[in-house]
């Protein structure tokens, strides 16, 4: 790295700063936009940095505008949030305020120029005062590293924030497609029993039904009515959440979306070991660790007396499990320490506290990547019955019972019947395929990053 | 599905090893009828003469002579049977077909039949209106064992009265006789002139609860049934009884369904002269057109034939001249569908509107699930009977030969002797009150629905 001082006095001074930092000049965007990239597959900002003016406002709005231009497929609302989410720029400018310390506490600490001017009593006083830290000269190398730590934490955090936003904007986005399919699925249902009540309604007035037979069907069509009105809501709602997640408002919020979820792969993703997988790739697991390793530094703890695996911990509170049972190696080492009686018991307990951080945060990956691979393969098994079997046997129903019809064997409202039931299964297969993308999006998320990346040979690798 | 050829060739197999084991020498050869069309009548080949019968869309079975004796095998066996083109069912029978062959014997006659069975489970004959000793009676638990599946019974006594009578298992008949399991039996007089006639069918009334789509009845049926048949055929699948003008005809017919058929002759009286209790005494006999076959009943009518056409012969329950058809259908007759039409339509494509002028589906050829038939069909020679089930005709004919049965095709009318439309002037016609205005075209409608209409 360049090291450059613009207020660095000499290279004497500069030879005093254990760590080199200087400000990146886009607030550490850069190195996290790097990481979501990686992991998503998707540029983090249309200028490589953050938009900070108009000029830049206007480049990402054309950009977004551009991908609106046409019904919105996943991975461009994914691309939409991770540029525009607000939420997630504000923790991308929390990294800058990260970057600002860290390089400010690699610098000498400026020279204090202190102004006071007071007023009191009809007078006026004016105090000038300079000061110089020499302390900070003493202490930078030190407060340079521990900032440093600091920093790449930040980055690994702000890095994850972006996954988030990235899995919860696929989720919304399969639930707002889903929801328009399902919504209209209830209109369909609502038509054909429309078309009931209609065709009751004449043969009333034929004299052919009793007025029992008629409210009958009306009394259905009605349900379905309101069915529809559930529906729709159910429909905004997802839309809604999918458009906050993308950071939208005004002209843009009339975006469309495609007609149906994408279709079911041909098979799903054949994952060797997602615990692995999860501990290895996961940002919050490499943030805790960072933050372990950053606390001993900072309590000055460098005598090690053994090693702990904190996935040993893990594997020991959840010994009752499957886990046991799979027997590949896992390990995350890190040291204990010797705690003698001059230390501090707060160094001890700040310690263990971030160690036992780290162990609970490698459990939950792993039980995440667990469950969430459990369930994708489970969602695939569910949707693919649906495609397979469900729906085609409905339409093999649906034939059948039209024969019947054709025959004078079933009467219209036995045919129209079938219809809805025919609907309700496709219904059956809209949900099951929203689950499925969903559970995608929620393996992708406890596995840290896009499954597409990733092959199944990953066995044997350790952190 | 089994063919049916391979079905039978394969009974026809068992058939013949099982006489090999039982002793060839003692146990008659069991004929085996594989076609449902109508066999000429079986000349008597031995013993006494006799005038032997048609049996619509049936057969003769053939005997042996043995020391005086009449010697007949019945098998009784699960068949394929063909109700009409384009249906099969898989019934339960004997010999190869359901019903099974007519057993035509004289009277005086010493008869014995061997009865082997093929079935799953036990049976036996009952030998429907005979005088027989107790024990020939065929009632399983009273006068014998069933007969359990793989064995042979054999049946032995004097035909003696003449008549009309049928022969169906008394062994879980339930099953067994809503399976097929029926044949009928003809005691000719000892002198073949008495109550000579020149034609003489014979059928049996059954009915069978096919669901659409299906191959075997549904037993539990009681009264529900869906196909109404002549000798388990339903029209279009019935042959016309074809007759030489002024022949002296006899129709006999057993009921084994649950129900009475009220049966209809066209063009003719008839007078009933025959019940399964023996002929009834001219002076008792009285003019019909329709005579009703009760349960378990059998009927014999006789008429000469002097009328020439094509003469409608059916049951008159109108249900019953109807084949597959759904009884829960909700009458749509006189039900606008402008604009719900088109909205099914777009929800079920395919759809088209039916009922809502009547039951009559005009020419409407629409595909129908498997092994069904059209719950009305058969064409005549001025468009579609509309007739299914229980329906055949009388084909009176001048100038046939004593034994030509075949189908003569339609009748050719006289010139001036068929109904025709009028074309003159038509005042409005009056419209009866509280009856809704119709529109103009199903006023159209009606009037050419009228022409195939009853
Ligand atoms: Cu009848």
């Amino acid at each position: 790295m360049n090291c450059l001082h613009k207020l660095a006095g000499g290279a004497s001074m500069a030879l005093l700063l254990g760590g080199c930092a200087s400000l990146s000049g886009d607030g550490g965007f850069g190195a996290a936009a790097g990481v979501s990239e990686q992991r998503t597959g998707l540029s983090a900002s249309v200028a490589g940095r953050l938009p900070r003016n108009d000029d830049d406002a206007r480049a990402l709005a054309a950009v977004i505008d551009k991908k609106l231009g046409q019904p919105l497929a996943v991975d461009e609302a994914v691309h939409i949030a991770l540029l525009n989410n607000r939420g997630l720029q504000a923790s991308y400018w929390s990294l800058g305020i990260a970057e600002a310390d860290l390089v400010q506490a690699g610098r000498l600490q400026n020279p204090v120029f202190d102004f006071k001017r007071s007023h009191g009593g009809g007078e006026v006083s004016i105090e000038r005062t300079l000061t110089f830290n020499l302390l900070s000269l003493i202490m930078a190398p030190l407060a340079g590293r521990i900032e440093g730590r600091r920093y790449e934490q930040t980055k690994l955090l702000v890095s994850n924030e972006a996954l988030k936003v990235a899995a919860d904007t696929r989720r919304a986005w399969v639930e707002a497609v889903a929801a328009n399919q399902s919504a209209e699925y209830a209109v369909q249902v609502e038509e054909s029993a429309q078309a009931s009540a209609e065709l009751a309604d004449r043969m009333r007035k034929a004299g052919n039904w009793s007025a029992m037979d008629v409210a009958r069907e009306q009394a259905y069509h009605a349900q379905t009515v309101a069915d529809v009105s559930a529906a729709r809501k159910a429909a905004v709602a997802a839309r809604e959440k999918l458009t906050r997640l993308m950071g939208l408002s005004g002209a843009q919020t009339a975006y469309k979306l495609p007609d149906h979820l994408p279709e079911l792969p041909a098979a799903p993703q054949e994952l060797g070991d997602i615990e692995q997988i999860a501990v290895n790739e996961r940002l919050d697991i490499q943030a805790a660790k960072l933050d372990t390793a950053h606390t001993a530094s900072t309590l000055g703890l460098t005598k090690t007396t053994r090693f702990i695996n904190v996935l040993d911990l893990g594997v020991v509170s959840n010994s009752e499990g499957r886990t046991n049972a799979r027997g590949y190696e896992l390990s995350l080492e890190i040291p204990l320490f010797e705690w003698g009686s001059t230390r501090v018991a707060r160094a001890e307990a700040t310690y263990m506290q971030s160690v036992n951080l780290l162990a609970q945060a490698a459990i939950n990956a792993r039980s995440e990547a667990r469950e969430s691979y459990a369930d994708y393969r489970a969602s695939y098994e569910l949707a693919r019955h649906y495609r397979d079997h469900v729906v085609p046997l409905r339409k093999k129903l649906a034939d059948e019972t039209l024969l019947r019809y054709n025959g004078m064997l079933m009467s219209v409202f036995e045919l129209l019947a079938d219809a809805r039931e025919q609907s309700a299964a496709v219904n059956g297969y809209i949900g099951a395929l929203k689950d499925y993308w969903t559970a995608q999006a929620n393996l992708e998320a406890a596995l840290g990053g896009r499954l597409g990346d990733r092959q199944s040979t990953n066995k044997g690798v350790t952190p | 599905m089994t063919t049916r050829r391979s079905f039978l060739s394969g009974a026809a197999l068992i058939g013949a090893g099982m006489v090999t084991k039982a002793g060839a020498a003692s146990l008659p050869e069991a004929p085996v009828q594989s076609s449902a069309a109508t066999a000429p009548p079986l000349v008597p080949p031995n013993g006494r003469p006799y005038n032997p019968v048609v049996t619509l869309n049936g057969w003769t079975l053939p005997w042996r002579m043995k020391d005086g004796v009449k010697e007949f095998h019945l098998v009784a066996e699960p068949v394929v049977r063909e109700l009409a083109p384009g249906m099969t069912a898989n019934l339960w029978g004997y010999n190869g077909q359901s019903p099974g062959p007519t057993i035509e014997v004289v009277e005086g006659d010493r008869v014995r039949i061997f009865v082997t069975n093929k079935l799953p489970e036990h049976t036996s004959v009952h030998w429907h209106g005979q005088l027989l000793p107790n024990g020939m009676d065929g009632i399983t638990g009273l006068t014998q064992p069933g007969i359990q599946p793989g064995k042979t019974f054999v049946y032995e006594f004097v035909a003696r009265h003449a008549g009309t009578f049928m022969y169906h298992p008394h062994a879980d008949e339930m099953a067994q006789m809503a399976m097929g399991m029926m044949g009928f039996w003809i005691t000719h007089p000892k002198d073949p002139k008495q109550h000579a006639v020149e034609r003489d069918f014979v059928f049996l009334l059954s009915a069978y609860d096919i669901e659409p789509g299906s191959y075997t009845p549904k037993i539990n049926t009681m009264l529900d049934f869906n196909l109404w048949t002549f000798n388990s055929r339903a029209f279009p699948g019935i042959d016309p009884m074809v007759v030489r003008k002024n022949d002296r005809v006899r129709i006999r017919a057993g009921n084994l369904t649950m129900t009475n058929h009220p049966i209809h002759l066209h063009g003719h009286t008839f007078e009933v002269t025959g019940t399964d209790g023996g002929w009834v005494r001219p002076s008792a006999r009285w003019p019909e057109v329709t005579t009703d076959v009760a349960v378990g009943q059998m009927r014999a009518i006789e008429f000469v034939a002097d009328a020439p056409g094509d003469w409608a012969f059916h049951c008159h329950k109108s249900h019953h001249t109807m084949n597959a058809m759904g009884h829960n259908v909700p009458t749509m007759i006189g039900v606008d569908h402008t604009g719900v039409a088109e909205k099914i339509n777009k929800l079920v494509p395919g759809y088209m509107v039916m009922g809502d002028k009547g039951g009559s589906m005009g020419d409407m050829q629409m595909p129908l699930p498997e092994n069904t038939l059209p719950m009305m069909s058969g064409d005549g020679p001025f468009g579609g009977l509309e007739m299914g089930g229980m329906f055949t005709t009388v084909k009176v004919r001048e100038g046939l030969a004593r034994d030509d049965y075949k189908d003569p095709g339609w009748y050719r009318h006289p010139k001036g002797t068929v109904a025709y439309e009028w074309t003159g002037e038509v005042p409005p016609a009056p419209r009866a009150p509280g009856v809704p205005p119709s529109k103009p075209t199903e006023t159209m409608n009606v009037k050419r629905d009228a022409k195939h209409h009853h």
